[in-house]
C-alpha cells in the first residue's frame, strides 16, 4: 500500500517543513550563534588553544540542558504546534485536509512528526556545529554528547506533545497559545491563589504558596532541579624559575544531578500524546474557530475560568476597595464574599461570551451564576468558620519526620524518635493555641494596640512558627502572633503557660545551643557593641570559644531563661550576639543563627570575649542604660537659634560658633 | 453510487441535516437545489468526509466514506470556498495533490494546462477569484476521481470558461463515466448538464428524480377557456394560475396529457402544454414546503 493511505504521508510532510521553514530556518540560524560564540571564544585564546579536557564542553552543554532548555523549548512548543495545528482553526483549511484521502491517524502522525522535525532541526544544527567545534578542539566527550541528545529529545517531546493536547482542546488560534500558558502555569497560580486566600481566612495558616503541585510545573521545577554538579581537583605546581607555587583547579567530573526527571516527563509526554490523540479523533470539523472545541470541556472552561476570576479578581477588588476598612489580619468575610461575586460574575460571563463568539449571553444564564454565587459563599463559609478542621489540625507524631519550631528568636528542629518528649509539649502548646484561637483572633482583630501600648510589663506578644514536616512529604505550617499576661502564664494549662514550660525548659535550652547535636557544627559569628558602634566577625575558633563559655554560664543557671516581658533585653548588655551553624540532615546542609543576650551574671561568656578582646568594660552597660544614656543625650541636645550663632574673624576667614545654653 | 441514508447532522441542538435521503446513480450528473441554508453544503461535507453523520449512513459506491482514505482516493471535491496554502503556486499544489491521489495524471494536468492557460508558477494568492476556481478544477479533475462533487461549482467563472469546465466535466462523465453530484443556485445551467435532480430544504431531500421524470411530473398549460368562464374552475387541482388577457396559465402536478384530459371537460378554445424550466419547478415545489416568491411592496 502507498504511503497516501497510510499513517504517515510524506507529501503532508514535506508541505509542513517548506511551509513552515521561517520558523525552523530562524532558531536554526539563532541557534547557531552559540557554536559560533564558543567558536570565536576559542579562537580568541589563541590557534594552537586547546580545551583542557573535553569536559568543558560538557559543562558547557549541561549548563544549557539545565538552564535555558526548558524555557527555549516551553515557548518554541508552542509555535510549532501553532504551525503544523493551524489547519484545525478554519473551516476551509480543515475540509480541505478532511477531504484528501488521508485518515485522521495519518494526519495526526504526520503531522505530530513534522512538528517534532521542527523542533528538532535547530538543536540538529547547533549540535552538529558545537561537535564540530568540540572535534577541531579535541573536546568530544561522547557520554555527556548522550546526555544533552537525550534531554533534547525528551524536552522538546514533553513540551511539543502538551501544546498538540492543548492544540486539540481549542479551535481557536489565538486561545491556543493562552491555553498552553495556563495548561503549564495554572496548577503553581491555583497554589498560589488559594493558599493566600485561605492564609487570610484561617487562624495560623502559614502559606502563600503551598509547592505542593510543583511537579505540575515542569520549566520551573526542571530548571530547580536539574542542575549542573562539578568536581574539581587542585593542582599545586612549583615554577622551576622562581620555585614559587601556584594553585589551580581543574575539572575532573561533570553530571547532570536530577537528569532522570527529563526522562519522566517524556514518559509523561507519552501518556499527553496518547490523550492528545483521544481528543483528535473525537474532535469534530465543525469545531473550527470554537474557543473550546471539546463539549465537556465547555463548562469546565466556563466554570473554570469564573473560579479562577473569583479568585483573582475577588482578592484584587478586595485590596483595592476594603483593605484599608480590614480589622485585624484575617479577611472580613462579607466584603470578600461581595467582591468575589463581582469577579465570579464577570469572569462567568466573559467565559460564556467566548464560548458563544457572541456578546448576548445573559438570557436563560442565572442558573449558572447563581451556581457561581453558591460557590463563592460557600467557600467563604467553609473557610471562615472553618468547616473542614484545617486550623485545629495539630499532626501526630507518627505522622512527622521533623518538626522546626521558632520561637523567642531561635529556631529549634526537632526529629521522631530523638525527641519525643518535646515534640509532645511542643503539639500540646500548639493544642491549647488551637483551643484558644477565639481568643487570640479577638486580639489580633481588635486589641492588639493595648498590648502594644502596655507599660505596666504584665501584657506582650510574641510570634512563633510551626512547620511539620510530614512523612508523606507534604508540609503542614502554622505561624501564630500571640497575646501574652503574665497572669496567664502562671496558671497551667494556658498556652502563655505551656509555651514558657517548653522554651525554659533544660531541654530546650540546649537544643538552643544545638548541645550535644553532631548534626550541627558552629562555623562563625558575629558581635554588635552598640556602646562603641563596633562589629566583629567572629571566625569559627572564636565562635566555638564563645558558645562553650556560654554552655557552662548556662549549666550554673545563668543564661537560658528567655525573660518573654522584656523581649527587647533591656537588662541585657547592650550588644547583639549571634552564632552561626550549620546543619547537615537528611533534608540537605541548612544554616541556622542563634542570638544570645549577654546579661550580668553570665561570667564565663564576659570573660571569654574580653580575652578574646572583643569586649571591653565600658561595653557593659545594658540596653536599659544606653536607652537612659540616650534619652538625656536628646534632652540636652543643642539646637541652632538666632542668639546662639556668632561669628568670629581669624586668619582662615570667618568662622561660625554656636553657643550652648 | 452515492447512496445517503437518513443521514442526521445536529449543531448546538439544530439539525442541519434531519435524515436526508439521497441517491445518485452511477455515471450520472445529479444536481442538488434547494433554498439557502437547506444543508447542500453541509451534505457534501458528509460525502467527502469532513464531518461525520451523527446518524444514518453516507456512502460511495458501497463504502462508508468516513476515515475512508481509500475511497476518498476516489473523489474529489470542488468546494465553494477552495482552500489553498497561501505561498503555495498551482505547481506547488499539484505536487501536493499528487502526494495523495494514486489516480494524479501528470498527462492529464498537462493537457489542461493548455485548457486553463494559467501561469503555474504563478502564486494562487494573486490569481483572481475565477482563475483560483480554475486551478481548483484543473487539479480536481488531474487527480482522475470516480466520483467529482462540486458546490456551486462554476460562480466566478465568465460564460466562456463555465461552458469549458461543464465540457471537461461531461467528457469525464461519456467517457470513464464519472459520478457527479452538483450543489448550485444556477438552475439554468444545471438543467442542461444534470440528468437526475434532487430538491433539499430544512435538511431533507424533498424529492429526487431524473429531470424528465420531474417535468414529467408537473405541466404548464396556457388556457383559453369559453367565453364566459372568467375564472378556472375550482375543481380543477392547480398549484398556481396566473391570467393575462384571457389567456390563463396554470401549473398542475400532472403530466401534460393527464391535463390536457381533465380540461377538456371544460370545452376549452386553447390549451397548449408548455414543458417548465427547472427554476420553475424548484419554485413550485418549494411553494408546497412553505417557501414560494412573496409578494412583497417595500
Amino acid at each position: 500500500m502507498r504511503s497516501k493511505i497510510s499513517f504517515f504521508n510524506g507529501a503532508l510532510f514535506r508541505k509542513n517543513l517548506t511551509r513552515f521553514w521561517p520558523l525552523w530556518g530562524g532558531a536554526s540560524f539563532l541557534g547557531c550563534l552559540f557554536p559560533l560564540a564558543l567558536l570565536l571564544q576559542l579562537v580568541r585564546r589563541g590557534g594552537g588553544y586547546r580545551m583542557e579536557s573535553p569536559l568543558s564542553f560538557t559543562e558547557f552543554y549541561y549548563n544549557v540542558v539545565a538552564y535555558a532548555l526548558p524555557i527555549i523549548t516551553l515557548l518554541y512548543a508552542i509555535l510549532c504546534a501553532m504551525l503544523v495545528w493551524s489547519y484545525l482553526y478554519n473551516s476551509r483549511s480543515v475540509g480541505m485536509m478532511h477531504t484528501l484521502p488521508i485518515t485522521r491517524k495519518g494526519v495526526f502522525v504526520t503531522n505530530f512528526l513534522s512538528g517534532m522535525a521542527m523542533m528538532l532541526i535547530p538543536y540538529a544544527v547547533t549540535g552538529a556545529l558545537c561537535i564540530l567545534i568540540s572535534l577541531a578542539y579535541g573536546g568530544f566527550e561522547p557520554v555527556g554528547l548522550l546526555v544533552t541528545i537525550l534531554s533534547v529529545l525528551g524536552e522538546s517531546f514533553f513540551y511539543f506533545t502538551s501544546a498538540t493536547l492543548v492544540a486539540f482542546i481549542t479551535g481557536n488560534l489565538f486561545a491556543l497559545p493562552a491555553l498552553y500558558f495556563l495548561f503549564h502555569f495554572l496548577a503553581p497560580l491555583l497554589d498560589w491563589l488559594l493558599s493566600m486566600f485561605a492564609g487570610n481566612f484561617l487562624f495560623g495558616l502559614d502559606s502563600y504558596y503551598s509547592g505542593v503541585v510543583d511537579f505540575l510545573y515542569p520549566t520551573v521545577y526542571l530548571m530547580e532541579r536539574v542542575n549542573v554538579n562539578r568536581t574539581y581537583e587542585n593542582i599545586i605546581t612549583q615554577t622551576s624559575i622562581t620555585g614559587a607555587y601556584s594553585e589551580t583547579n581543574r575539572l575532573t567530573a561533570v553530571t547532570l544531578e536530577n537528569a532522570w526527571l527529563i526522562g519522566v516527563y517524556a514518559l509523561v509526554g507519552i501518556a499527553l500524546l496518547a490523550l492528545a490523540w483521544l481528543l483528535y479523533r473525537r474532535r469534530r470539523s465543525e469545531c473550527a474557530g470554537d474557543v473550546v472545541a471539546v463539549g465537556w470541556m465547555k463548562p469546565v472552561f466556563r466554570f473554570g475560568l469564573a473560579a479562577l476570576a473569583t479568585l483573582l479578581g475577588g482578592q484584587a477588588l478586595y485590596a483595592l476597595f476594603w483593605s484599608s476598612f480590614q480589622n485585624g489580619s484575617y479577611y472580613d468575610t462579607l466584603p470578600m464574599t461581595v467582591c468575589m461575586l463581582v469577579a465570579g460574575t464577570i469572569g462567568y460571563y466573559a467565559a460564556s461570551m467566548l464560548l458563544a463568539k457572541s456578546l448576548r449571553v445573559f438570557r436563560g444564564s442565572w442558573k449558572g451564576l447563581v451556581l457561581v454565587a453558591v460557590g463563592c459563599v460557600a467557600l467563604c463559609c467553609v473557610l471562615r468558620f472553618d468547616l473542614l478542621g484545617i486550623s485545629r489540625r495539630v499532626p501526630e507524631v507518627s505522622q512527622v519526620e521533623k518538626v522546626t519550631f521558632y520561637a523567642a528568636d531561635n529556631n529549634y528542629t526537632l526529629y521522631p524518635g530523638e525527641d519525643d518528649a518535646l515534640l509532645e509539649q511542643l503539639r500540646t502548646v500548639h493544642k491549647a493555641v488551637v483551643e484558644d484561637q477565639d481568643y487570640v483572633r479577638d486580639y489580633e482583630e481588635n486589641r492588639m494596640d493595648t498590648v502594644y501600648s502596655d507599660d505596666t510589663g504584665t501584657m506582650t506578644s510574641t510570634y512563633i512558627r510551626l512547620t511539620y514536616y510530614l512523612t508523606n512529604g507534604l508540609k503542614v505550617e502554622r505561624r501564630y502572633t500571640l497575646p501574652l499576661t503574665k497572669y496567664r502564664m502562671a496558671q497551667g494549662g494556658t498556652y502563655d503557660n505551656l509555651l514558657n514550660e517548653l522554651v525554659n525548659g533544660e531541654a530546650m535550652k540546649a537544643r538552643r545551643l544545638h548541645a550535644g547535636d553532631s548534626r550541627y557544627g558552629v562555623v562563625s559569628g558575629n558581635l554588635w557593641l552598640d556602646y562603641r558602634g563596633k562589629n566583629f566577625d567572629l571566625n569559627s575558633r572564636e565562635a566555638a570559644a564563645v558558645l562553650e563559655a556560654i554552655s557552662r554560664d548556662a549549666a550554673a543557671g545563668a543564661w537560658g531563661d528567655y525573660d518573654w516581658f522584656d523581649q527587647n533585653g533591656s537588662s541585657a548588655y547592650a550588644m547583639n550576639l549571634e552564632l552561626r551553624f550549620v546543619c547537615e540532615d537528611e533534608w540537605g546542609t541548612g544554616n541556622d543563627w542563634i542570638s544570645i543576650n549577654v546579661r550580668p551574671g553570665m561570667d564565663n561568656a564576659i570573660t571569654c570575649l574580653k580575652d578574646l578582646g572583643l569586649v571591653t568594660d565600658q561595653d557593659l552597660a545594658t540596653w536599659g542604660e544606653m536607652e537612659k544614656m540616650e534619652n538625656y543625650s536628646e534632652a540636652n541636645e543643642i539646637y541652632e537659634t538666632d542668639s546662639s550663632i556668632g561669628i568670629i574673624g581669624g586668619a582662615d576667614g570667618p568662622t561660625t560658633i554656636v553657643v550652648s545654653g | 453510487m452515492i447512496e445517503v441514508r437518513d443521514a442526521v447532522k445536529r449543531f448546538d441542538g439544530f439539525a442541519a441535516l434531519d435524515g436526508a435521503t439521497l441517491s445518485v446513480p452511477t455515471g450520472s450528473v445529479y444536481g442538488l437545489v434547494g433554498p439557502n441554508g437547506a444543508g447542500k453544503s453541509t451534505l457534501i461535507r458528509h460525502l467527502t468526509g469532513i464531518y461525520r453523520q451523527d446518524e444514518g449512513t453516507v456512502q460511495i459506491g458501497g463504502g462508508n466514506v468516513w476515515e475512508n482514505a481509500a475511497l476518498k482516493a476516489r473523489i474529489a471535491a470542488i468546494p465553494d470556498d477552495w482552500y489553498y496554502f497561501m505561498q503555495s503556486t498551482v505547481r506547488d499544489m499539484m505536487r501536493f495533490y499528487k502526494g495523495f491521489y494514486p489516480s494524479f495524471s501528470m498527462d492529464r494536468y498537462e493537457k489542461l494546462k493548455e485548457v486553463f492557460n494559467i501561469d503555474e508558477k504563478k502564486t494562487i494568492r494573486r490569481l483572481s477569484k475565477g482563475m483560483q476556481k480554475q486551478v481548483a478544477f484543473w487539479l480536481a479533475l488531474s487527480c482522475m476521481p470516480d466520483y467529482l462533487i462540486l458546490d456551486e461549482p462554476v460562480d466566478g467563472l465568465d460564460p466562456v470558461m463555465r461552458r469549458q469546465v461543464w465540457s471537461l466535466v461531461m467528457g469525464d462523465v461519456a467517457q470513464r463515466g464519472t459520478t457527479v453530484l452538483v450543489s448550485s443556485h444556477n438552475l439554468r445551467e444545471l438543467e442542461d448538464v444534470c440528468d437526475h435532480v434532487g430538491i433539499m430544504d430544512h435538511g431533507k431531500v424533498l424529492l429526487e428524480r431524473s429531470l424528465a421524470q420531474l417535468q414529467d411530473n408537473m405541466v404548464k398549460l396556457q388556457v383559453v377557456f369559453q367565453d364566459g368562464v372568467n375564472e378556472v374552475p375550482p375543481e380543477l387541482p392547480v398549484l398556481h394560475a396566473s391570467k393575462i388577457g384571457r389567456i390563463h396559465t396554470l401549473i398542475m402536478r400532472m403530466n401534460a396529457e393527464e391535463a390536457t384530459a381533465k380540461l377538456s371537460t371544460y370545452n376549452p378554445l386553447l390549451v397548449d402544454a408548455v414543458p417548465l424550466t427547472l427554476e420553475e419547478i424548484f419554485i413550485y415545489e418549494l411553494g408546497g414546503a412553505d417557501y414560494a416568491v412573496k409578494d412583497i411592496v417595500l
